[in-house]
């Protein structure tokens, strides 16, 4: 087994996490949303301070910035904007969000009381214009995070591969800090891949600050797609390596 | 059948100076005494930065360091990554062509363009463009190593008129192959005219498709060499013991290191979606099949672990559906130590090796020397 694991500082990052209501969440399907997203090569020593015990780091590291506008769902329209650090629990994919700022606050309540989502509350849009799709989130006025998709082109929703989230939060029953395994799934009705630009980071907002520096662009993606936010399958320990210590919670 | 050994040449951290050295000399007495049993092939990897998993980046050297200390087994330069920003065409030819003397006339010359983020981005290339520059690049080799000034002006690389020197020993060239892992490219392979190199194993109805396709295809192939290399390849792990519950615990604990470490590696589709990569290529492939569904042993199916009789069985399955040769993972990561490690090599041509028909010369057969 490689030995490099992530070294969050899981005392201190604790201090702040959502408190999850359970693992019976029922899946929620939420139409026609736009998701823009930009992937960055980022200095990797500073990047396993970001990530739990649970995880290995990604050769080379990676971060996945997110930004998804969602027109309609049961607590009207909301938009949301994350930093996952990508990295593998055991063998898959995966990427641990940083903080999620929300534009809605009953939204905001329910995602973090069924999946876990570290909310915060933000002003957070998707622009689309001609030339380039622009998400961006602010909090205050002061904006937190701008990221661009340049040099449009289409290509195929099949072509896009997004990785599941996991999610640092508190289960109510015990309060012990878990990590929430979130892996949508998605109906692509739209995608293209393009340039990726980070215009504006502000990484102390997304609890980064001294660990995250973007080094090389990879690639940028926006899709329009039906999103559907599972029930959760797995959480693991996050003081654990992910093959000592994933539960299954449903089949 | 044939059996051949194939390298990634995983070294466990902390890299010293001597566990590189180590591993590497691990490697080399391996194929020294492959080539006493009778093993046909040595294959190794072209890979970059990827860490543990493969520190395997020049091959060519490797591969000259075994053909200095053999006689007989044949090297598989497995696979060159034929993208200009990885290896320049003209250097391909070139130190195949040294390689192909030095060895005697032994090389073998595989061909792909990596799958893998990792490497891609570190050296800059558009993972779009590897499939056209591969294509470029296979249908230049032969030529290179044939005539004898060359010029060409193409696509991603050009050349004024040179003579292109030396030319290799094997007339009028090495055999050539196609890495093959993901879907169809085994029909790229069979429409050049070169072996397909599979670098996953499958399971043996979908395999035994494949090869029916492959060998149906070449029939009417526009060869990019001067030979046809009709040949099918697949890969596997080894690990023979007469125990056969041991052999199978030791088996998977060394599939069990080497998916791990190959599930850590950042896959080109998942970091560039590009049509280019409909797969996630090799590692995710024979992670899942060499962990896949097995009998009461724990022995997933095809995988040449446990007791000779175990592989015999496993071996003929894979002879049946059309496979010619199978390339042996021996480690990862040092799992297996060195003495089971070539205690299995024997036991193995002992055992199973005479229970499978080898035919000739490889080199004749694919229309070398």
């Amino acid at each position: 087994m490689p030995p490099r694991f992530g070294c969050l500082d899981l005392n201190n990052w604790a201090k702040s996490i959502p408190t999850i209501e359970g693992y019976g969440t029922e899946p929620l399907t939420l139409k026609g949303a736009r998701i823009v997203e930009a992937h960055m090569e980022i200095e990797d020593d500073p990047a396993d301070a970001l990530l739990p015990k649970t995880m290995h780091p990604a050769v080379p590291a990676y971060a996945i910035f997110n930004v998804t506008s969602y027109p309609e769902s049961p607590f009207g329209p909301f938009a949301i904007a994350e930093i996952r650090i990508a990295g593998r629990t055991g063998v898959r994919p995966r990427g641990h969000v940083l903080r999620s700022y929300v534009n809605n606050e009953a939204a905001a309540k329910e995602l973090a009381a069924r999946w876990g989502y570290p909310v915060a509350a933000g002003e957070v849009s998707v622009v689309l214009r001609h030339d380039r799709v622009i998400g961006r989130a602010s909090v205050g006025g002061k904006t937190v995070l701008e990221i661009e998709e340049i040099d449009r082109d289409s290509i195929s929703g099949g072509d896009i591969q997004y990785i599941a989230s996991m999610h640092l939060s508190r289960n109510k029953g015990d309060g012990k800090p878990v990590l929430v395994q979130v892996d949508p799934e998605y109906v692509f009705a739209r995608a293209e891949r393009g340039r990726p630009r980070v215009v504006t980071l502000d990484a102390a907002a997304f609890r980064a600050d001294g660990h995250l520096r973007v080094t090389w662009p990879i690639a940028a993606t926006y899709a329009v797609a039906d999103v559907t936010l599972p029930r959760l399958r797995y959480v693991c320990n996050p003081e654990l390596p992910a093959l000592q210590g994933t539960t299954k919670v449903a089949a | 059948m044939k059996f051949g050994l194939f390298y990634e040449i995983s070294v466990p951290r902390p890299w010293t100076n001597e566990t590189e050295k180590t591993v590497y000399d691990r490697c080399i007495e391996q194929v020294k005494l492959a080539d006493e049993l009778g093993f046909s092939n040595v294959w190794a990897v072209e890979h970059h930065f990827l860490e543990e998993y493969s520190h395997c980046p020049a091959p060519e050297l490797f591969l000259t360091a075994c053909a200095m200390v053999t006689k007989n087994i044949r090297v598989g330069h497995g696979i060159i990554v034929c993208v200009p920003e990885f290896n320049h065409p003209i250097k391909i030819a070139e130190r195949t062509a040294v390689l192909d003397l030095l060895s005697g006339g032994r090389l073998e010359v595989g061909t792909g363009r990596s799958a893998t983020w990792t490497e891609l981005g570190g050296f800059r290339v558009n993972p779009d463009e590897t499939k056209k520059t591969w294509d470029e690049i296979v249908h230049c080799l032969p030529k290179m190593w044939t005539q004898e000034r060359y010029s060409y002006q193409g696509r991603s690389w050009s050349m004024p008129t040179r003579t292109i020197i030396p030319k290799p020993y094997q007339k009028p060239h090495p055999p050539m192959w196609v890495a093959v892992t993901s879907p169809g490219t085994e029909i790229d392979a069979a429409e050049r005219g070169m072996g397909s190199l599979g670098l996953t194993f499958g399971g043996f109805k979908e395999q035994e498709e494949k090869v029916k396709n492959y060998r149906r295809i070449i029939r009417n192939c526009e060869p990019v060499g001067e030979v046809v290399n009709e040949k099918v390849a697949t890969v596997n792990f080894l690990f023979c013991h007469e125990d056969d519950a041991e052999g199978v615990k030791i088996g998977r604990r060394l599939t069990g290191s080497f998916n791990y470490l190959a599930a850590q590696l950042v896959a080109a589709r998942e970091a560039f979606p590009s049509k280019s990569y409909p797969s996630l290529g090799l590692l995710p492939s024979l992670r899942q099949e060499a962990a896949g569904p097995g009998d009461e042993s724990g022995a997933p199916e095809g995988v040449a672990i446990g007791n000779p009789a175990r592989i015999i069985r496993a071996l003929k399955h894979w002879e049946s559906v059309g496979v010619d040769h199978v390339n042996f993972l021996l480690n990862a990561l040092e799992t297996v130590p060195q003495e089971q490690v070539l205690k299995s090599l024997r036991l193995f041509a002992k055992e199973v090796m005479p229970q499978f028909k080898t035919s000739g010369d490889q080199a004749a057969a694919a229309g070398g020397r």
